[in-house]
């Protein structure tokens, strides 16, 4: 990899890493370190790394980078059920847009992080699963589960708000 | 195939972009069989997050450029550096610097009770061996002085000899001056009387005639001169001071260690040496581990 070839992966994907990272860790500072980290250790592998790969090469090191610190905060609470009642009442009826937001917000990491790689990157479940370390399978049905979650969420504020 | 019982899985990977073309057309087909599994599907799309537009702040650091790599040169970086003195290491590590105290201070200990316990004991003997050396000192005097005595006595008779014939007194007082040379054996004074006689024999027939005298005196130097060689060489064999020998028993068990006023146990001395030759071999093995 060239240094112009370093400086249009920060073009097209310093961006994206930073949305991904902040969605999760929801620190503006937090984020910003972690995608500089992220792009220092694409900097000094460069020779080894290939340039159609630098972009899931970005997302792996700053996933597991972001799970580091959130273990060492103690943020990880690996929950899969999603206790909808206090959830929906407190917020009432805004907008739905907002709602789904705050359900994404209630899924644990893993979810959180399949549901965005997935709807904002657009990764294919064999490409999340070599991100996050996980099979293809684990993928489907972590990403299934979290979707259902927010599906029943829709839908309960949907019957609230009817 | 799609039924009710797996429907949602199938929409879901729908909306994930999992399915191929067919199985693409057969959720479709599905969807249209009864307009709740379209609601359904609705619900789902409407679950399905759109990337906000967000832009990292202070993106313009990422970004590397030739100038950036640019480095110092290698003797600015060095001239840049403390100059500090070269440190020494030092010979003894701190354990063997530990153990090399804990002898000594074990030595100095097991010294000091020695030394308690024959405090005592060291002054009586150093009493009685000073009192037999001085016994055998006056023995040994007495027997070195023996032979000059001797020879004081044989010199005299030849000094009186000497006396009657007054010329050649003189050079009889060199030939004794040459004969009284240090000897303390008894087989050089028998020679050393032999040449005296010589000597004597010599006067006798100096009175006779001064002349013949001359000649035989010569003579007799050259002999006393031959004598004395002689003698010398065989003093320098013979002259040893007589020396004394004390019987050790080695068989003692109870053997002791003199180093100059120090009398120390044998057997406590070779305690000490074995635990400290025990003890450097322990830490020998230790370091090879």
């Amino acid at each position: 990899m060239t240094d112009l070839e370093f400086n249009i992966c920060v073009d097209d994907y310093s961006d994206g890493v930073y949305r991904f990272i902040l969605k999760i860790s929801k620190n503006k500072e937090d984020a910003k370190d972690i995608v500089q980290t992220a792009f220092e250790k694409l900097w000094v592998n460069r020779e080894k790394v290939e340039t159609l790969k630098a972009k899931s090469y970005l997302f792996t090191v700053a996933y597991h980078l972001m799970i580091d610190q959130l273990r060492k905060e103690n943020k990880i609470v690996m929950t899969d059920s999603f206790d909808e009642n206090t959830q929906t009442v407190s917020q009432g009826s805004s907008e739905l847009k907002q709602l789904l937001l705050q359900a994404i917000n209630n899924l644990n990491p893993t979810q959180k992080s399949l549901i965005l790689l997935k709807d904002y990157e657009g990764y294919s479940y064999q490409e999340i699963g070599e991100i996050m370390q996980l099979s293809e399978s684990q993928v489907k049905v972590y990403l299934h589960r979290a979707r259902l979650i927010l599906k029943n969420k829709l839908t309960h504020l949907e019957k609230m708000s009817a | 195939m799609i039924n009710e019982n797996n429907y949602e899985t199938f929409f879901m990977s729908y909306i994930d972009n999992e399915l191929n073309a067919t199985e693409r057309a057969a959720v479709e087909a599905f969807v249209l069989t009864e307009p709740k599994y379209a609601e359904e599907l609705a619900i789902f799309e409407k679950a399905k997050l759109h990337a906000p537009n967000i832009e990292m702040e202070d993106k313009i650091f990422l970004y590397r450029f030739p100038e950036m790599q640019a480095s110092l040169d290698d003797d600015f970086k060095k001239s840049l550096y403390r100059k500090e003195a070269h440190v020494r290491k030092a010979l003894f590590t701190p354990n063997l610097m530990r153990a090399s105290f804990a002898i000594a201070a074990l030595f100095i200990l097991l010294v000091g009770v020695q030394l308690f316990k024959t405090n005592t004991v060291i002054k009586e003997k150093t009493s009685f061996v000073s009192a037999n050396n001085s016994s055998t000192n006056s023995k040994q005097t007495e027997n070195t002085i023996l032979p000059s005595k001797e020879l004081d006595a044989s010199l005299k008779n030849s000094n009186a000899a000497i006396v009657s014939s007054q010329p050649v007194n003189k050079k009889i007082n060199l030939i004794n001056i040459s004969v009284i040379e240090p000897s303390t054996n008894s087989v050089i004074d028998i020679e050393k009387h032999s040449a005296s006689n010589l000597i004597n024999s010599n006067i006798i027939n100096a009175e006779e005639s001064q002349s013949a005298l001359l000649v035989k005196l010569h003579e007799t130097q050259i002999r006393s001169s031959a004598m004395e060689t002689a003698s010398n060489e065989e003093t320098k064999n013979t002259n040893v001071m007589p020396t004394t020998y004390k019987e050790i028993d080695t068989e003692e068990e109870d053997r002791t260690i003199n180093i100059g006023m120090l009398e120390i146990d044998g057997a406590a001395f070779r305690g000490i040496t074995r635990r400290v030759s025990a003890l450097l071999k322990r830490n020998k093995i230790e370091k090879e581990k």
